[in-house]
């Protein structure tokens, strides 16, 4: 045997580990703060439930395998599917709104990024049953809370909205190459192959004038954006889009996030399933989008009655990564980095005692099995971080590492002596 | 022309992003990083860059890998063509000039809002020109192209499109089996990381794909070009995240090089 893993998954562990499992609860804590509730969807289920709704690139990136009758199953590539399936087949008959949250590993077979392997962790909301801005405006404000509590201090909310394109789409009345060509051009901000479209297509001049005003249809000043859009409609779904958007920007008003909003009508990517307002989560320092979301009307009604649903998926690695490279390590993740003390209880049955008491007022104590020889236990606590020491001789002798690294005797223990910060030690110990 | 992408407009008055972002900047002490291919394409980059009015570093023969423009305002790292696209997606630079067929072939997710002048040059499909015959006067990519392959499996004189698995070598793995892919031929694609033109002198392919300048080199070693792939030329590409998060900036330069393709 080799000690090998597949490509794309990885071991996490000690500190590395203990920051993401903490991550993810707060963020979990934080979608709880809001209402929502657990969900705990299966890690496979049939391929037919996951796939039907997804573009080519992620129904492309999905891990299948056949089941022992022969059925084809998946590895779930996220998590909105298998919620809207359970309240579309069993909760369909609770109260709406629902509101539910999650967190675990997806799978998909991509390319590893910055950020994320092919086995990486979601942590996401969704709110099922409301039709309204409000319940976007929700989502957008929880997903804002999220990435602050997340430890991010500067992020931006790229909103779009996928009605509009769709409409202008429908108005334009175009070839299936013509509209590939159109999408091309904008899925890469591309002026040249714009440029190409409207010269290879003919249009007439107040759609002419609605594709070329696409570019412009960026931006943070929100009002103006819309505005400027609003001059080129050209049916009643795109008036519909824009008049959505401003009252979900108007819903926003309340939550103090719209200074974090940026327009980007032109932002049509991975959009799957979605059918209204859509968005994605940037921040500087990573390339790549640390969360995204969106309202899809259509999805819940493949597995029952039909309900218009609204949710957001955030990257667990990639805030991780992001928070790394802001340098904000958030303050109550780094406080609780304590390593254990060590006790070495002498086969003293009261010291088992005395320790299991410990352990109950919430103090982290880890108890020599090895029948360590004092010398030992102070080279294993050395090279592994331990900075206190309970040695039994009639109760604990409570040793601590000073900032030179050696252990001095403080005396019989005092438990409140063992919470105190010792972040010092640790940082001593790395140098 | 009003078909230009405007990255997003920030209010100046406020602009949370400019107080921090200064700390922030671990890496650099620019605002930008900018990517630029060492090799063909790096002169012409960095005169098309001057031209644009950008600071350019002083210095590029230095082998500091991080080099600052001459007045600080942005930071330039030369790196291989390949790895312009991948550092861009990864927000490792913001910005990056490589060719069109970098980009095509790697396909990263970048946005591409620009195509600049120079860098001219076309990915084609290759062949021995005594086994390939194009009738002068004759549209190449409509002609009868025979290429005889005696050195593969197939019958001599077999048009390329009847050719069940030619044998292809290319620095352009993608692009080339998407080509023969889209004319229903499965190709046995060799991905070498250059000298291509050595693939049917030495036996090792039927045809190439390789970038084609001025075609000398492939006259050199009688090959003569069948079909073009793709005419390629320098592109601006940026990052996704830069492009919304430093857009005044970007869209600075962005302008500014419009300027000079329009």
């Amino acid at each position: 045997m080799n000690g090998h893993v597949p490509f794309g998954v990885a071991d996490y562990f000690w500190d590395e580990a203990r920051r993401r499992q903490s991550l993810l609860n707060q963020l979990m804590e934080t979608f709880r703060g809001w209402g929502y509730g657990d969900v705990i969807p299966p890690m496979f289920e049939f391929d037919s439930t996951l796939s039907a709704q997804y573009d080519d690139t992620l129904r492309k990136g999905m891990y299948r395998f056949l089941d022992r009758d022969g059925s084809t199953l998946s590895l779930r590539p996220e998590f909105t599917t298998p919620v809207a399936r359970l309240v579309g087949a069993r909760l369909h008959d609770w109260p709406m709104p629902q509101r539910f949250c999650y967190g675990g590993s997806v799978f998909r077979y991509l390319e590893p990024q910055a950020g994320r392997q092919r086995e990486f962790w979601q942590v996401g909301g969704e709110l099922i049953g409301a039709p309204t801005p409000a319940a976007d405006a929700e989502i957008l404000a929880l997903t804002a809370t999220a990435l602050r509590v997340a430890g991010l201090t500067d992020f931006r909310l790229i909103i779009g909205h996928i009605r509009y394109y769709r409409s202008l789409l429908e108005a334009l009345a175009l070839t299936p190459q013509q509209a590939q060509q159109l999408q091309w051009a904008l899925e890469r901000k591309s002026e040249p192959l714009l440029a190409d479209f409207l010269r290879d297509t003919p249009l007439r001049t107040g759609q002419r004038q609605a594709v070329e005003t696409l570019p412009h249809l960026v931006g943070e000043n929100v009002d103006s954006i819309l505005s400027l859009a609003e001059r080129h409609i050209q049916n009643s779904g795109m008036h519909e889009a824009l008049q959505n958007l401003r009252q979900i920007v108007d819903a926003l008003t309340g939550y103090d996030i719209l200074d974090s909003l940026v327009i980007d009508l032109t932002e049509i990517r991975n959009l799957g399933y979605y059918t209204g307002v859509s968005f994605e989560a940037m921040t500087p320092g990573l390339g790549t989008a640390v969360g995204s979301g969106g309202r899809y009307d259509d999805l819940v009604g493949r597995f029952g009655p039909s309900q218009p649903a609204v949710g957001v998926a955030l990257g667990v690695d990639r805030l991780l990564v992001a928070r790394q490279r802001q340098e904000e390590a958030d303050a109550a993740t780094s406080a609780d980095r304590r390593p254990p003390a060590l006790a070495l209880p002498q086969g003293n049955a009261g010291a088992l005692a005395l320790v299991q008491k410990m352990r109950e007022t919430g103090l982290h104590i880890q108890v020599d099995v090895n029948n360590w020889t004092v010398d030992s236990a102070f080279a294993y606590a050395a090279e592994t971080g331990v900075c206190d020491i309970l040695l039994w001789e009639d109760g604990f002798q409570h040793h601590r590492r000073d900032e030179r690294g050696d252990f001095v005797l403080l005396g019989r223990l005092e438990e409140n002596r063992l919470s105190p910060p010792t972040g010092a030690c640790r940082e001593k110990l790395r140098t | 022309m009003t078909t230009s992408f405007a990255a997003p407009v920030r209010n100046p008055a406020s602009d949370p992003e400019k107080s921090q972002s200064s700390s922030k900047q671990a890496a650099t002490e620019q605002s930008l990083l900018f990517a630029l291919p060492k090799g063909r394409l790096a002169q012409d980059s960095l005169s098309f860059l001057e031209k644009a009015g950008l600071s350019i570093p002083t210095d590029t023969a230095s082998r500091k890998l991080v080099l600052p423009a001459a007045d600080g305002s942005i930071g330039f790292v030369m790196a291989k063509p390949r790895d312009v696209p991948t550092y861009v997606e990864h927000g490792a630079a913001d910005l990056g000039i490589c060719g069109l067929d970098v980009v095509r072939e790697t396909d990263r997710a970048v946005y591409e809002p620009l195509l600049l002048p120079f860098g001219h040059c076309r990915l084609s499909v290759a062949g021995p020109a005594d086994r390939t015959t194009v009738q002068s006067g004759e549209n190449v990519d409509s002609a009868d192209l025979s290429v005889r392959t005696s050195l593969s499996s197939h019958l001599p004189e077999t048009p390329l499109r009847y050719m069940s698995q030619p044998r292809v070598a290319t620095e352009f793995p993608r692009l080339t089996r998407r080509f023969f892919a889209d004319r229903g031929v499965n190709a046995e694609i060799i991905t070498l990381g250059g000298s291509v033109e050595l693939g049917p002198i030495l036996g090792l392919s039927d045809l190439i794909v390789d970038v084609v300048q001025t075609g000398a080199t492939l006259r050199m070693n009688g090959l003569v070009e069948i079909r073009t792939i793709l005419e390629s030329q320098a592109v601006l590409v940026v990052n996704r995240t830069s492009y919304q998060l430093k857009s005044s900036e970007i869209n600075r330069i962005i302008e500014r090089m419009r300027i000079l393709t329009d």
